[in-house]
């Protein structure tokens, strides 16, 4: 995209206010972050007594000390592991998927999309005691592995529905000149159509990324010992009946942010790489 | 006849080859959420408290009662209000966002500081999204009461107020989901080719230009297909109503998702629950399938 | 080529169907899921890893952050250090979360796959695990192992079902009470409140001063819950609302209907924290008012005194005075009312679904909870155990008036939302909440309730 050409008009008074919304709305996403770093550095009642929206008065690191020798690191490994697996087989079925039924034409297609839109539409809890059934009768309750079916499962119909309407922007004409070119469908799925999917993909590993990293109900539903469990789990050693540590709790929830935010400044530059590939090729 | 049987192999072909790629989702599919959806149906003919060993069939009697039910169609009212809503604000500055840093592209630095900050809320888990709000909102130095008491105003009291709480809750979703739609209209725009955005330039568009005659209609399908998907969240969410609200003050917050988790998981009223389970399917996929037809003949008019 | 779509599509209704056949019908017969010939629902009680076979003892609880993580794995050590090698059981305990056990409970009975010991609140919960063949009764295990001697009639009482004792009561006397800032009464020359009018002449005087008088996080709606349950015993005692229970009686009955009207006279007069139902006790908003002493008062369970003293034993043993809800003068038997006591006796109770020998090991095991040892911890870490001499061990001023209000009390009560059918709780959340916004008549809250017992009772 470097390309030397400028818009010739643009009004400055719009490119003032484009400019200065545009940072507002830096502040209003930034703060809450912020805040929950802030206070993850407080002492629990200096928190209460001072408020939330304090700076603290110290950097107590002794939070991030305590968590630090707890499982965190259990939970993390867990965590990354349930994620990598289950990324990598939603992606690649999901994009198998999209190809036919944005690409082809078959008499079932409608049909079928149409069954993967309704997939969407199932409340999660209500699948809690089918799948915790199923988890039990095929012995994968209570270890990370009962966690990567449903992961793939409830995130597949979503992904298939951006995918297959990414895919259906691909310019037909690459397909028919490879397709004169002698190329089979699945090389060209493989050659052609998924590389130019990147974007799409990257941006469906973002959004499930994130919904997998934090996702909480499977994760307590099909584990059990504290072996299994991961990150969302981990704000647990430190709620109790009555009152949770707040601090201590955002301590682990920093922490639980950082690895997303390093995934997504990686999955940027393959939004932009992405670009290029299509207009390259386009 | 040549041709014909050479159509025939070739439809055949291509059906063989959809098959082997729509595989391996099914397998999904069918063990995680057919079945589960299957097996909600059944449950919703019987009164059943979810634990016992015993349940009663009852026929139709939970859907009769369902159809009756005014907390769910109250519920459904609210998730509705909650659809319309965020489609109104997330998609557009979403777009927006987008198309700023599309603008700003070839400043990378500057665009991959907003990129990424601009991100954050995504995030956030919804302990903490829920905790802070709970705070920033508070009568007693929450942010929005002191701003309105510098300003000479009283307390505002937002989400313990019936009339306002839903629609707070909302503007916090729409924060925590915007950047969703900023990612995802970034990718729509990545579908655009350069040369596209040169060739009117070069024709002395300006960027308004640019982006309503150009941009934007190049990004139907795309915001389409996010219309859906924010639809179909819409309907069914559930998260920071649970942590934030539980649902009240009242019942002026309860969606349909929150009530069928609390008959099913707190009340011992599975059966029952199941129907609201079941109900809520039906009402979204037909929501949903509808307004993916009305919404893709509206692009192609 | 139709003939291959359809064959594929075949197969996937077929997979679908078989695997809707084998789960739909597994609440049926637990042996539905097939490929463990052992699964038989004698056996249905092992719970968690399939591996482990009879000879584990399965232990959930909610005991996630210390101190209750601590006080609750202790009896599990004991037992497996003391007894496991004699009886061959070892008890395998898992900590679930508060917000997310009852789900889990659920989950797995659903399943057939109680846990062999589970703690609850007791309550209409416990009832439903009961009848649904999940609790055994223990009365004389109870009994032959002298824990009589150990805790309080009350705490007892409240895991009796028809007679029969199905929970061993853990950790905490939680029964509500006015926790008071001592300073902020001395300023403004406030005496700790006999009778409800009192209370009010003292609020009064706090608004005057710019104070709130009660702090309250009603956003979970079972805070606010306390005052009704509070005004309407003290109004006239139990028999309403144990009346209104079984259906010989009405939650129309003028206790509730006063309830109802104190709450949102109160709510008119800013008794309560602004904006309390959309405040967070889970998140710490109530505490936080005491803390900053904007609030003077809070009316809630007596647990608050182990959180007190976790946020700071500091400002807990200067500040802290702790008062019952005061007494009704507005009738006569006013004084007997005041006697009641409000909450649980017993923070929680453990329960147990295995039956014969295990169910014997398992209750071995819970009563490591008894022992002065256990009793010692708990106090130790802010509890006030549900045992006979619970005062003598206790040197924390508010924690032992707590306990002698407990002990010269006539009866308690379990709290509505707890000892109510989940579905008439719900309704009396749900319409009490909205007493202290004050966007409901009390009479419309009474009704609502009602009308939600009668539907409950009509099923039965």
């Amino acid at each position: 995209m470097n390309n030397e050409y400028k818009p010739k008009k643009t009004n400055p008074i719009a490119g003032a206010i484009g400019i200065i919304l545009a940072v507002i709305w830096l502040v209003i996403a930034i703060v809450p972050f912020i805040f929950m770093i802030l206070n993850s550095f407080k002492d629990k009642f200096e928190m209460l007594v001072k408020g939330i929206f304090q700076l603290p008065e110290t950097l107590n690191w002794a939070n991030y000390q305590e968590v630090l020798t707890g499982n965190f690191f259990h939970y993390l490994l867990n965590s990354l592991v349930v994620l990598a697996v289950s990324l990598v087989i939603l992606l690649f079925i999901s994009a198998c998927a999209a190809y036919p039924l944005a690409r082809f034409k078959f008499k079932l297609n409608a049909a079928i999309y149409s069954l993967i839109v309704a997939c969407m539409s199932i409340p999660m809890h209500i699948t809690l005691i089918p799948v915790f059934k199923m988890t039990q009768s095929m012995g994968l309750y209570d270890s990370i592995w009962s966690l990567i079916g449903p992961y793939v499962a409830f995130a597949v119909p979503i992904s298939v529905f951006i995918l297959t309407a990414f895919m259906k922007g691909i310019p037909v004409e690459i397909e028919e000149s490879a397709s004169i070119d002698g190329c089979s469908r699945y090389r060209m799925f493989f050659a052609m159509i998924l590389p130019l999917s990147t974007p799409g993909l990257s941006t469906l590993a973002i959004y499930n990324g994130v919904t997998m990293w934090n996702e909480f109900s499977f994760a307590y539903t099909l584990t059990q010992s504290s072996n299994a469990r991961t990150l969302p789990l981990a704000v647990w050693d430190f709620q109790g009946q009555y009152a949770m540590n707040t601090p201590m709790i955002m301590a682990v929830l920093t922490l639980t942010v950082l690895p997303m935010i390093i995934l997504y400044v990686v999955l940027q530059d393959k939004l932009v790489k992405g670009m290029t590939a299509g207009a390259v090729k386009g | 006849m040549e041709k014909n049987s050479l159509e025939a192999q070739r439809k055949r072909n291509t059906a063989i080859c959809a098959t082997v790629f729509l595989i391996p989702v099914f397998f999904f599919l069918i063990v995680y959420i057919f079945y589960p959806i299957i097996d909600t149906f059944i449950i919703s003919t019987y009164r059943w408290n979810g634990i016992s060993a015993d349940k009663t069939f009852i026929g139709l009697s939970n859907w009769t009662a369902l159809i009756a039910d005014k907390t769910f169609w109250t519920a459904f009212l609210h998730n509705i209000v909650i659809m319309v809503c965020s489609i109104v604000i997330q998609i557009p500055i979403g777009l927006l966002l987008a198309t700023f840093l599309e603008f700003i592209a070839k400043k990378k630095g500057i665009s991959k500081i907003f990129k990424t900050i601009w991100f954050l809320p995504y995030l956030m888990s919804s302990v903490a999204i829920g905790f802070l709000f709970t705070y920033a909102l508070a009568t007693n130095g929450g942010i929005i009461s002191t701003v309105s008491g510098w300003l000479g105003g009283g307390n505002i009291d937002l989400l313990g107020n019936q009339k306002t709480a839903l629609f707070t809750v909302i503007i916090i979703i729409a924060w925590q989901f915007i950047p969703f739609y900023m990612v995802y209209a970034m990718a729509g725009y990545s579908g655009i080719s350069a040369d596209v955005y040169e060739a009117a330039v070069i024709d002395g568009a300006t960027r308004g230009q640019y982006f309503w005659h150009i941009a934007l209609p190049l990004l139907k399908p795309t915001l389409v297909a996010g219309a859906i998907l924010s639809l179909v969240g819409s309907l069914k969410y559930f998260d920071l109503i649970y942590v934030m609200t539980g649902g009240g003050p009242g019942t002026s917050t309860e969606l349909m998702a929150t009530y069928m988790y609390k008959l099913s998981f707190s009340q011992f009223n599975m059966g029952y629950g199941s129907a609201v389970a079941a109900g809520m399917f039906i009402l979204i996929t037909a929501v949903a399938l509808v307004s993916n037809k009305l919404l893709n003949r509206g692009g192609e008019d | 080529m139709k003939k291959r779509q359809l064959a594929a599509l075949g197969m996937a209704v077929v997979m679908t169907a078989s695997l809707a056949a084998c789960g739909g019908g597994g609440g049926n017969s637990d042996s539905g899921n097939g490929d463990s010939g052992s699964d038989t629902p004698s056996s249905s009680s092992d719970s968690g890893s399939g591996s482990s076979g009879g000879d584990v003892i399965t232990f959930w609880n909610i005991g996630t952050e210390d101190p209750d993580a601590t006080i609750m794995q202790y009896a599990v050590d004991q037992y497996n250090a003391n007894d496991s090698a004699d009886s061959g059981y070892t008890i395998e305990a898992t900590n679930i979360q508060n917000d997310k056990y009852k789900e889990k409970l659920v989950i797995a009975m659903s399943s057939g796959e109680c846990p062999d010991m589970y703690t609850s609140w007791s309550g209409g919960p416990l009832r439903e695990y009961i009848n649904s063949g999940y609790g055994q009764p223990i009365t004389d295990l109870y009994e032959e192992a002298g824990l009589d001697d150990v805790y309080l009639e009350a705490a007892k009482a409240q895991a009796t079902f028809d007679g029969e004792v199905y929970g061993v009561p853990v950790l905490n006397i939680s029964i509500s009470g006015v926790f008071y800032n001592k300073d902020i009464f001395a300023d403004n020359n406030l005496e700790v409140p006999e009778t409800i009018s009192d209370l009010e002449k003292v609020c009064d005087t706090l608004v005057s001063k710019g104070i709130t008088p009660f702090a309250l996080g009603n956003s979970t709606k079972w805070q606010g819950s306390m005052f009704y349950q509070g005004f309407a015993t003290r109004y006239a005692g139990l028999d309403d609302f144990r009346g209104a229970y079984d259906g010989t009686s009405s939650f129309e009955s003028d206790c509730f209907v006063y309830a109802g009207n104190k709450i949102l006279d109160w709510a008119e007069k800013g008794y309560f924290q602004e904006g309390c139902n959309g405040l967070s006790t889970d998140d710490g908003q109530d505490k936080q008012a005491i803390y900053q002493e904007t609030a003077a008062m809070l009316y809630s369970g007596s647990w608050f005194t182990g959180t007190f003293a976790a946020d700071s034993e500091e400002f807990y043993k200067a500040k802290i005075g702790w008062f019952p809800f005061p007494e009704c003068d507005e009738v006569d038997n006013g004084a007997e009312y005041a006697a009641i006591c409000n909450g649980t006796v017993g923070d929680q109770f453990v329960s147990f679904s295995c039956t014969d020998e295990k169910l014997k090991e398992a209750f071995k095991c819970a009563t490591y909870y008894s022992t002065d040892d256990c009793i010692a911890l708990m106090v130790e870490n802010g509890k006030i155990p549900p045992v006979n001499n619970a005062k003598e061990l206790l040197d924390d001023e508010v924690a032992i008036s707590i306990c002698e209000f407990v002990e010269s009390a006539t009866d308690v009560q379990l709290w509505y939302d707890q000892y109510l059918p989940s579905a008439v709780a719900n309704a009396h959340l749900d319409n009490s909440q909205l007493l202290f916004s004050q966007d409901i008549t009390a009479e419309e809250v009474a009704e609502a309730t009602q009308k939600a017992m009668q539907e409950y009772l009509d099923q039965q």
